[in-house]
């Protein structure tokens, strides 16, 4: 609270600068006009000149543009680009945005400032899906076809023009190709069939698939639909066919598929990119990377000036989170969100005048920071039956002092909360977020003795042929220092309650395997995908292997049936909405199921959760504008992406 | 000596394979490969690979083959100066570590200096100023030196120079300097991330040398061609200076070679504090990411960098000392 007030003022304080900016605006912008003035008198061609004298110009580029032998802006620009609405003000152009990464395994530092897909996530997650390279898109009275109209005179960033052949060529080049793409992304294939694309001119394209595809609009076009292969995620709509049939095997003769990868990746400084910064220098190694503004990039803000208003962002390459933590303390980075501590908060605060930075904070949209999934489908029968009894659940999920683990792991400042969407999903259910998350160890008993346990003479609970129940929890301490906490807190809880419980502990690369093979008794993990959970479900019901609430039945799930185990109804039952969810094409009717899963899920104790929504930091240097005090960050959704970075401004 | 020098050179290379043998073996140990680590790391951003995927990956890499054909692959290439493919880098293994071992040698060259540069002063007056004041407080100053580690001398300086200075620290160069084309200013602020790391390495061996110094001296001064030289009538500065340093020195000098693969494994935790780029932070993420090429090309180069300081240090002692002849 505290934190806030001090960054409303500090926030005042920065509107009333910027209100005297608008008076001092005359002499500052005459300031920068003067340059590419200069310049363009300099330049001998008349290009630049004879616009000025037509009525028509109403858009305008960045003073870096001028005179780099660029075609006129409006040539650059789409028919109709899109028009960026600021956070708050309209900015101005210049300015290099310092950030800090760990390098190219952390290609999330870029990801996340370069999404531009099909269609976008909207800015506000309870809206519907937003136009984005396509301006409009229509479905077929059956949801059988869909049409993308992309917008006219759309340019890669080396000037070629952007076609729907970019979209075929990564469909059957690379999506259809099994030395790239192992299997297909499953919102493409519709009843088995993958989709099948028809081009109707350069900028229309229809998708015909086998049956509705209730995915393809968000799952497909606005989370995957980005330039492929978006760094290790491997995923995509389209790729310079222009540039990358150099490297392809089947266009050239000689070319591999490692140099193909190698070219396609976004590092690549030769890489054309519709994206807003392009890579510009970047080698193996290397301490620091540079992107520059994309020239052709298609987007203005509402005044006609060509987005992003930020020259170039610069990334630092430090060695270690931690270091990544004192150069953002220091003052050193200008907005980021990114592996900012919060465990570091009162040092960020002590330090934000020194540094000239404010601090936001976003909820995480993970239902549940550190979430327990008993193994519905773990091979012993006898603790598959008692895991799968959902009266043992609830006991499980009372015996938790969830207020205990938020004050040791959270300082407070998470929800505690059962497992159900985070609160700004457009499918929270406000009834079920607490439902069977008291902390009452008496009814917690009372509910095991009532499914006929018993407690033997050492005060613990036995089977019925008398052998003690003892509960494995298995975890990694690869995820945080905080979540071990919480994790011996859980133990401790169990045992209070006289249920035998064990944590162990073990490094990643072993755990991940053991819980995805169906191994674990008791798994741990986060539950992340919080806001749009359908786009990846695998926390709602058994959806592949990676849902270790019942691994075995997800197997199921996933191959058709033709691997794993059969699910035990409840999940079929859940299993089969998602079904319906994916062939259902109406927005409205898809939020309804889609609220019905999330429902069964919570209600049914799928996955046990502690405390929600922890808080994120963001560092935000106070000449850094337009970034959202509010916000539920979620990778899905390319936090900051939505916020749409090209129109964040620093004032010079 | 010249064939002395050979000899030792193609000694190295039965080193260098069994060092290359037992890197790689020790490298696979862990469970997994790059591909499924990195899945695991995607999973745990938020994203998520398929088992299908990381597959097809392993296979193109080549990482599903046995051990003996990866080993294989890798040290095949040594000849033609193909140290293998950096998957997390994308792109070969040489010029990263070319570069970083760059880097490291300038830190490494320059703690030395600093090594020499203060020890033996600093010996030579302890010892001529035996329990003295000046001797009690730099022989104190010097037990500090020798019982802090490293690493948290470069957190001290880190905080130091970040909450209290208010001055960049860390990394290799200031922020806003990178863009810029090499000038004086650039200069010196590289000069000026250069020094700590290299102080910061230096110090404990400094401690080291520096006692050591004063031992020798010591010992040497109470020598019988010391009270000849005394007893000639020589000036004490030359009977320092010229016979007792000069006999004194060359235990120091493979003390000093004793002292490089320590400065070698503490610059791999100090440059991963301080975030420069050494070979330290790039060789314990390629371990961390089981990216098996370049780890073993580290170390490889680690050990080759080491084996060559061991070898100057040995001409240096027999250069120094002309009782030392080898053949």
């Amino acid at each position: 609270m505290h934190k806030r007030q001090i960054s409303r003022r500090e926030f005042l304080r920065l509107s009333a600068l910027t209100a005297a900016g608008a008076v001092l605006a005359g002499c500052k912008q005459s300031a920068t006009t003067t340059e590419p003035a200069k310049e363009t008198v300099a330049a001998p061609p008349t290009e630049e000149a004879q616009p000025t004298a037509v009525p028509a110009v109403k858009y305008s580029e960045a003073p870096m543009l001028a005179g780099m032998g660029l075609p006129p802006v409006e040539e650059r620009l789409p028919e109709k680009p899109l028009v960026v609405q600021p956070v708050e003000s309209l900015g101005e152009y210049g300015g290099t945005w310092h950030r800090a990464f760990l390098g190219v395994a952390d290609f999330h530092a870029l990801g996340r400032l370069i999404y531009e897909a099909v269609l976008r996530w909207p800015r506000d997650p309870k809206d519907p899906i937003q136009p984005g390279l396509a301006e409009s898109w229509e479905w077929s009275e059956d949801g059988k076809a869909l049409t993308l109209y992309f917008r006219k005179g759309l340019k890669w960033s080396d000037g070629a023009p952007f076609t729907v052949d970019d979209v075929i060529f990564w469909w059957e080049d690379i999506e259809n190709d099994t030395n790239i793409t192992a299997s297909r992304h499953i919102e493409w294939v519709v009843n088995g069939e993958p989709m099948q694309l028809e081009k109707i001119d350069d900028v229309t394209i229809k998708l015909k698939f086998a049956g509705p595809n209730g995915l393809a609009e968000t799952t497909g076009l606005a989370f995957h639909g980005c330039q492929w292969p978006l760094g290790f995620e491997r995923f995509g709509f389209f790729a310079p066919k222009h540039y990358l049939t150099k490297f392809h095997p089947k266009y050239t003769t000689g070319a591999t598929y490692e140099q193909f990868e190698e070219k396609a990746f976004n590092f690549n400084t030769e890489l054309p990119v519709m994206y807003a910064w392009k890579v510009s220098q970047w080698e193996a190694g290397a301490t620091e990377m540079v992107a520059e503004r994309n020239p052709y990039y298609w987007k203005v803000d509402p005044a006609g000036k060509q987005l992003p208003y930020i020259d170039r962002i610069h990334y630092a390459l430090v060695e270690s989170g931690d270091a990544l933590n004192l150069k953002a303390i220091a003052g050193e980075l200008d907005m980021q969100h990114r592996r900012i501590s919060f465990s570091q908060y009162t040092v960020y605060q002590e330090n934000a005048e020194a540094g000239n930075y404010h601090l936001l904070i976003w909820p995480t949209a993970q239902a549940s920071t550190i979430t327990l999934f008993p193994n519905q489908s773990y091979p012993d029968p006898k603790y598959r039956e008692l895991l799968q009894n959902l009266k043992f659940r609830q006991a499980l999920s009372l015996a938790i002092d969830r207020n205990m683990i938020n004050e040791v792991s959270f300082l407070g400042q998470a929800i505690p909360r059962n497992t159900t969407v985070v609160r700004d999903s457009p499918l929270f259910q406000p009834d079920i977020e607490q439902y069977y998350a008291e902390y009452d160890t008496a009814k917690a008993q009372a509910l095991l003795e009532e499914i006929g346990l018993k407690k033997g003479s050492d005060g613990f609970y036995q089977f019925s042929d008398g052998t003690t129940i003892e509960l494995v929890i298995e975890g990694t301490d690869a995820v945080s220092g905080a979540n071990m906490d919480a994790l011996e807190l859980v133990t401790q809880n169990w045992n209070d309650i006289g249920l035998k419980t064990v944590l162990e502990t073990m490094s990643r690369d072993i755990y991940w395997p053991r819980a995805n093979s169906n191994e674990v008794m008791i798994a741990t993990w986060e539950t992340d995908r919080g806001l749009v959970p359908m786009v990846d479900p695998i926390y709602q019901f058994p959806f592949d292997e990676r849902s270790w609430m019942a691994p075995a039945f997800g197997t199921w799930y996933k191959s058709g049936g033709e691997k794993g185990e059969e699910p035990i109804p409840i999940f079929k039952e859940v299993q089969e909405l998602y079904n319906q969810y994916k062939v259902t094409v109406d927005a409205a009717k898809q939020i309804e199921i889609g609220k019905q899963i999330v429902r069964k899920a919570t209600e049914n104790l799928f996955c046990i959760g502690t405390v929600g929504q922890p808080p994120s930091l963001v560092v935000v240097k106070n000449n850094f504008h337009n970034v959202m005090e509010k916000h539920t960050s979620d990778w899905i959704i390319f936090t900051p992406g939505t916020m749409d970075p090209p129109q964040f401004w620093i004032e010079q | 000596m010249l064939a002395y020098i050979g000899r030792r050179i193609l000694g190295m290379i039965p080193t260098l394979f069994i060092v290359s043998v037992i890197t790689f073996i020790i490298i696979q140990l862990p469970p997994g490969d790059f591909f499924t680590t990195r899945a695991i790391e995607a999973a745990m951003s938020g994203g998520g690979q398929d088992k299908e995927t990381v597959k097809t990956m392993q296979e193109r890499y080549g990482l599903d083959k046995p051990l003996y054909v990866q080993y294989w692959r890798w040290v095949s290439g040594f000849p033609r100066g193909d140290f293998g493919y950096s998957l997390e880098w994308n792109s070969p293994v040489l010029p990263i570590v070319l570069q970083r071992m760059g880097y490291t040698l300038q830190v490494g060259g320059l703690s030395l200096l600093f090594m020499v540069a203060v020890a033996i002063p600093i010996g030579i007056y302890s010892a001529t100023h035996q329990y003295s004041f000046g001797d009690h407080a730099l022989s104190l100053i010097g037990f500090l030196g020798l019982s802090l580690p490293g690493f948290l001398l470069a957190l001290l300086w880190m905080f130091l120079g970040i909450i209290v200075l208010r001055i960049p620290v860390g990394g290799e160069i200031s922020k806003g300097m990178a863009d810029q084309p090499w000038n004086l200013a650039k200069i010196l602020d590289y000069l000026n991330h250069l020094w700590p790391p290299a102080v910061i390495l230096g110090l404990a061996s400094t401690a080291q040398l520096q006692r050591i110094m004063r031992g020798n001296l010591l010992d040497v001064m109470g020598q019988q061609f010391i009270t000849t030289a005394r007893a000639k009538g020589l000036k004490e500065k030359k009977v320092v200076n010229k016979y007792g340093v000069r006999a004194a020195i060359n235990p120091l000098i493979s003390v000093m070679a004793m002292e490089i693969p320590k400065i070698i494994s503490e610059s791999t935790i100090v440059g991963i504090v301080m975030s420069v780029p050494t070979t330290g932070p790039l060789l314990l993420r390629a371990l961390l990411t089981q990216d098996m090429y370049l780890a073993g090309t580290f170390l490889l180069f680690m050990t080759l960098l080491l084996m060559i300081a061991n070898l100057l240090a040995d001409i240096a002692l027999a250069w120094a000392d002309p009782r030392i002849v080898y053949t």
